[in-house]
């Protein structure tokens, strides 16, 4: 029985091969993930072991301890330090947010990776950066500086080089006198690098006189545990000492909060490739069984139980899923290759280091390749088991099988309402598992769609035949509606791949037609002005240099930030109650004048925390102290949600970063003219970008677009492997239709015209499952972006043009599914054809 | 000399001229045709006898284009089948020559009646419908032509090829075996009707066969063993042609 197995397997290579592929591309993915996921781990590790490698301990602000604060640390704890039992050597340096800015005034850096600044330490071993011999000195004067090897070269800065930068205390000019390495890298995770005398430092950070932290090295053979214990008595309660080793895993841990989500985003499309991948297994092993029929009835004629056959069939996939796991796992290698790579070469400094391939990761992903492959076979091998062996006698002729479908038709619609309502149920509530309740509820609705899709089958392809004329055509009809099951199956790979986009497409469309909503009603303001660095704000210095400008009327200051009530983390926004009115439409309910030390709060948090006007409410602020504040009133926009406070008491309590500073220009100033007065007050301020309404839709749609290119890029590996399983029925089909063939050319069909009735064939079918797709995606659309209601989404809008895109993209992907099979059939040697069975 | 080989072409439906075919090499070559040399008559209804392996089925293949020979040319008409390339071939098949064989006979996703039209909907051309409606009722079709294959008995399947088979009004008919997998009347049926195409419409049919009783419905049979023409016989009857087979066969 299992040499029989083995024998059947060799003698369809190609149809083994064609199955694995599908295996394949899915497991890679879940293989890439993981190995990229380990060598981003990896590499940082040894990195950062290496940076802190001389680093025994260090001092920094106890940023754990609340309400105290952000504490400061003198310099003359220096001294203090150094006196310590056990300490050979210690050095303070200070840190802050610095920009380079190029000879263009263009910033250079900043968005994404962060915009570091440094003192220069002097004690090598607890020193980061290393400046090799030819990439000059260290900076010794208050005008020199230190960059990073990797920002010099992608700017073409060198040595000697005049550069600005811009710091919180403002803009300086600054020569390069070296080049640094981080550890043995040319930089770190894409960061750029300023670093300063200490001296210099510590004036443009505001640090006069303090520390961000001091490095400590041990007296040889002192114990660690010892040192941290002796250390931590000498230093004031406000202030932690640290081991290196913990700083290395503080910093691990800090890259994978950053890049945890392209993980998880991968792993995210691998179970989508994956998903799809078993439908095209399943409809493979389907159509091999019925085709085999003659041969299986043969084994159970001679004495086969129906047992062995569903196990000889069950054998088969566990072969083709070994095989195309360990494939898998090998393609999953290159894939995180390719990440990598091309994630260097849009700017994130990853480490050099080699692919980490660990047995965790060929574990899973076989076990994930040789499950899935063998659950999606079990049903075709429990059907293999039910062949009768009179099979074996009968003439195994194509069968135009019409079997009842009601039992279908319910299962379906069961599934389908199930998978429905759990994620509707996990739109609604918000806790840990919604997430996973969407997804397992679209899993549902997929499954329950692909049970149901026989029951159309049939009328579907009538309908989008119907521009298919003559005989081809008929022809074409016919055979996808002869199957239903097997033209419903091949289709539904292709529905999840396509619904799937189409989601994507109109959520992109959605969110992009609120925020041009948003903007529109709620910011009469005709320019805003944002930092296009994530770490720092606008300064308060270039917004009166803005409202100095006679073209402008107003300046309204918008300052964003967390609080926290009951122990629930809150957005809290302050504005300033005299000019905010004018630039940006809250809807308040009270005028926003009367604001004063009171509370608004955005109406749908007031309802879903059941508060009421006038009540107390105790606002946590970041500066630790509570205070009970009352609510006056409340608001409707959402941009703001979900807490809106004066900038008084903004100031007073969580900062003093402006966010975003709006202003709207004086009677009879063009927006040209103002934008280019306001450029002008703001020359000193190059990461401050000027936005006018239009700049911001169009900035606003550009940020969903790429995330749509991204999420159809990566989506797209669901349409090949759906092309995958189309080609593969087809081929499949084709054999099973030998005779037929052959008796259409035999009767006078043109081998351009067997092309052209197989290619329809598969357009049918492509669009078939397309047409399914983009139903199911527009209704999962609506139902999130209704959920999403509450959160700043309030349209709901149909891409048409993207939705025809991708439908014409379905039909060309059945184009060239149908390229191979098409070749094969129409080559077909009449004679043999006819004489086939 | 011209005139007779003028009557005679425009009286020839189908002729080889010495055709070889040979499968397998060294000592397993078998040599299927031999250097035949035979004519098929306008409106004759021709069998083609002879034990298995004599060669009886490549003979009708390469006539019909279905299969090429190694030498010598078959014509269909005076068009010279050797020469044309897979397209041409295609449009004699489609627009000259009418098939019925022993099984895979019908698409099975087509009506009757669609698989009765189907060599003249993949040339795109109409049907004549007097012609159509003659042969359906010769048939005994009527009544069936909006069922699909599956829903038809076997004598009715092959009676929808032979339908499909004279509806193009081709020069000629190949038929091999057509009642090879019917029951006894249902052949018996199917053979009366073909032999009446003959002699009612002219029809010109070269059937393969070997079973005598199938070969008593011709006008002529002609028998083959290892590649060559061995006899021929005019008129036949069953009992002269099982005669004639033990006599090839001693």
């Amino acid at each position: 029985m299992l040499r029989a197995s083995i024998k059947g397997l060799l003698a369809h290579k190609m149809r083994l091969a064609m199955t694995a592929l599908s295996v394949v591309l899915g497991v890679a993915f879940v293989a890439g993930s993981f190995v990229f996921t380990d060598t981003i781990d990896a590499t940082f590790n040894s990195l950062f072991s290496d940076v802190y490698a001389g680093v025994d301990a260090t001092i920094r602000p106890d940023t754990d301890n609340p309400g105290t604060g952000e504490p400061s640390i003198e310099e003359g704890l220096l001294a203090d330090i150094l006196a310590v039992e056990g300490v050979d050597a210690a050095a303070g340096s200070v840190a802050g947010y610095a920009q380079i800015i190029d000879s263009e005034g263009v910033p250079i850096g900043g968005q994404g990776p962060p915009t570091l600044g440094f003192s220069w330490v002097d004690l090598p071993a607890v020193n980061s950066l290393r400046i090799a011999p030819e990439n000059g000195r260290s900076p010794q004067a208050p005008n020199e500086v230190v960059i990073d090897v990797a920002t010099s070269e992608a700017n073409a800065l060198s040595v000697g080089d005049l550069i600005d930068v811009q710091t919180e205390n403002g803009l300086g000019e600054y020569e390069i006198v070296g080049l640094a390495n981080f550890g043995t890298e040319d930089n770190l995770a894409g960061a750029t690098l300023t670093v300063f005398t200490l001296d210099e430092a510590q004036r443009v950070f505001g640090l006069e006189g303090q520390f961000s932290s001091i490095d400590v090295i041990a007296d040889p053979g002192v114990d660690q545990t010892d040192l941290l214990a002796s250390l931590n008595s000498a230093v004031p309660s406000n202030l932690e000492v640290v081991s290196g080793e913990q700083q290395t895993q503080e910093a691990l841990d800090d890259i994978n909060e950053g890049l945890g989500f392209l993980g998880a985003a991968l792993l995210a499309f691998a179970g989508v490739a994956v998903f799809v991948g078993a439908f095209v297994i399943q409809n493979t092993f389907r159509i091999t069984v019925a085709q085999r029929t003659r041969e299986l009835a043969l084994l159970r004629a001679i004495g086969a139980t129906g047992r062995q056959v569903t196990l000889s069939v069950l054998f088969e996939a566990l072969v083709v899923g070994v095989f195309a796991s360990a494939l898998g796992v090998l393609a999953g290698v290159g894939v995180a290759g390719l990440i990598k790579a091309g994630m260097n070469s849009v700017g994130f400094g990853l480490p050099e280091g080699p692919l980490t391939l660990e047995p965790r990761t060929i574990i899973v992903s076989m076990l994930v390749g040789v499950v899935v492959t063998s659950v999606a076979a079990v049903l075709p091998a429990l059907k293999a088991a039910r062949i009768p062996p009179v099979a074996a006698m009968s003439a195994p002729a194509a069968r135009v099988g019409r079997r009842p479908l009601r039992t279908r038709a319910i299962v379906g619609t069961i599934v389908t309402a199930l998978g429905a309502g759990l994620m509707a149920l996990g739109l609604i509530v918000e806790n840990g598992s919604s997430l996973a309740m969407v997804g397992i509820g679209a899993v549902g609705v997929f499954l329950g769609m692909a049970t149901l899709a026989p029951l159309v089958a049939v009328p579907f392809s009538r309908m989008i035949s119907l521009p298919f004329r003559g005989i081809t055509g008929d022809l074409a009809r016919g055979n996808t509606a002869r199957q239903p099951r097997r033209t419903a199956s091949t289709a539904s790979a292709l529905m999840v791949g396509v619904a799937l986009v189409a989601f994507v497409s109109i959520f992109a469309a959605s969110v992009k037609a609120s925020v041009t909503d948003t903007l529109d009603g709620a910011f009469p303001a005709d320019l805003a002005f944002a930092s296009t660095n994530f770490s720092v704000g606008v300064s308060p210095l270039a917004l009166d240099a803005v409202s100095d400008l006679e073209e402008v009327e107003v300046v309204s200051a918008v300052r964003t930030g967390l609080v926290t009530i009951d122990d629930v983390e809150m957005n809290v926004v302050g504005v300033e109650p005299g000019t905010v009115g004018a630039v940006y439409n809250a809807e308040p309910s009270i005028p926003i004048e009367d604001l004063g030390s009171g509370l608004l709060v955005q109406s749908g948090i007031l309802e879903a925390n059941s508060w009421t006007v006038g009540d107390q409410i105790a606002i946590d602020y970041p500066s630790g102290e509570i205070v009970d504040t009352t609510i006056v009133g409340t608001y409707e926009d959402q941009t703001f949600a979900n807490l809106m406070i004066s900038d008084v008491t903004f100031l007073a309590h969580v900062g003093d970063d402006i966010s975003i500073g709006f202003a709207d220009l004086a009677a009879g100033v063009s927006l040209d003219e103002g934008v280019e007065a306001v450029d002008q007050a703001l020359a000193e301020f190059p990461y401050i970008d000027v936005n006018t309404k239009s700049d911001q839709v169009a900035e606003a749609e550009a940020a969903v677009d790429q995330l749509v290119a991204l999420f159809s890029g990566l989506l797209g590996l669901a349409l090949v492997i759906a092309v995958l399983g189309i080609a593969n029925t087809l081929a499949l089909s084709i054999v099973e239709r030998t005779s037929e063939i052959g008796l259409l050319r035999a009767v006078g069909m043109h081998r351009r015209q067997v092309r052209k009735m197989i290619r329809r064939e598969a357009v049918i079918t492509a669009v078939f499952g397309a047409v399914l797709g983009l139903v199911i995606g527009t209704t999962i659309g609506f139902g999130v972006i209704s959920s999403l209601e509450g959160n700043g989404l309030q349209k709901f809008a149909i891409p048409a043009g993207q939705l025809v895109i991708w439908l014409v993209v379905a039909a060309l992907a059945g184009v060239l599914a149908a390229v191979g099979p098409a070749r094969k059939a129409s080559r077909l040697d009449v004679l043999k054809a006819i004489s086939y069975e | 000399m011209t005139l007779t080989e003028d009557r005679i072409a425009t009286a020839v439906a189908a002729r080889m001229r010495d055709g070889v075919k040979t499968y397998g090499e060294g000592d397993t070559e078998v040599r299927a045709l031999d250097g035949v040399s035979i004519d098929f008559e306008k409106g004759r209804f021709t069998a083609i006898m002879g034990p298995s392996g004599s060669g009886k089925s490549t003979l009708l293949h390469t006539l019909a284009g279905l299969d090429s020979l190694e030498s010598g040319s078959t014509f269909i008409g005076e068009v010279d089948l050797t020469t044309l390339k897979d397209r041409p071939l295609t449009e004699i098949r489609r627009s000259k020559i009418g098939f019925v064989f022993q099984s895979f006979n019908l698409i099975p996703t087509l009506t009757a009646e669609e698989n009765i039209l189907l060599p003249l909907s993949i040339a795109g051309r109409a049907a004549d419908p007097d012609w159509f409606a003659t042969v359906v009722s010769t048939l005994d079709l009527d009544d069936r032509l909006s069922h699909r294959p599956s829903e038809l008995s076997g004598g009715q399947q092959q009676r929808v090829a032979a339908a499909r088979a004279l509806v193009t009004k081709p020069e000629i008919v190949f038929a091999d075996e057509p009642s090879g997998n019917l029951d006894t009347k249902s052949g018996a049926q199917l053979l009366d009707f073909m032999r009446r195409a003959v002699r009612e419409f002219g029809q010109t049919i070269v059937m393969v066969t070997h079973d005598p009783v199938s070969a008593s419905y011709a006008d002529r049979v002609v028998f083959l063993e290892d590649g060559s023409v061995v006899g021929q016989m005019d008129n036949p009857t069953t009992e002269s042609v099982i005669d004639y087979m033990k006599k090839l066969g001693a």
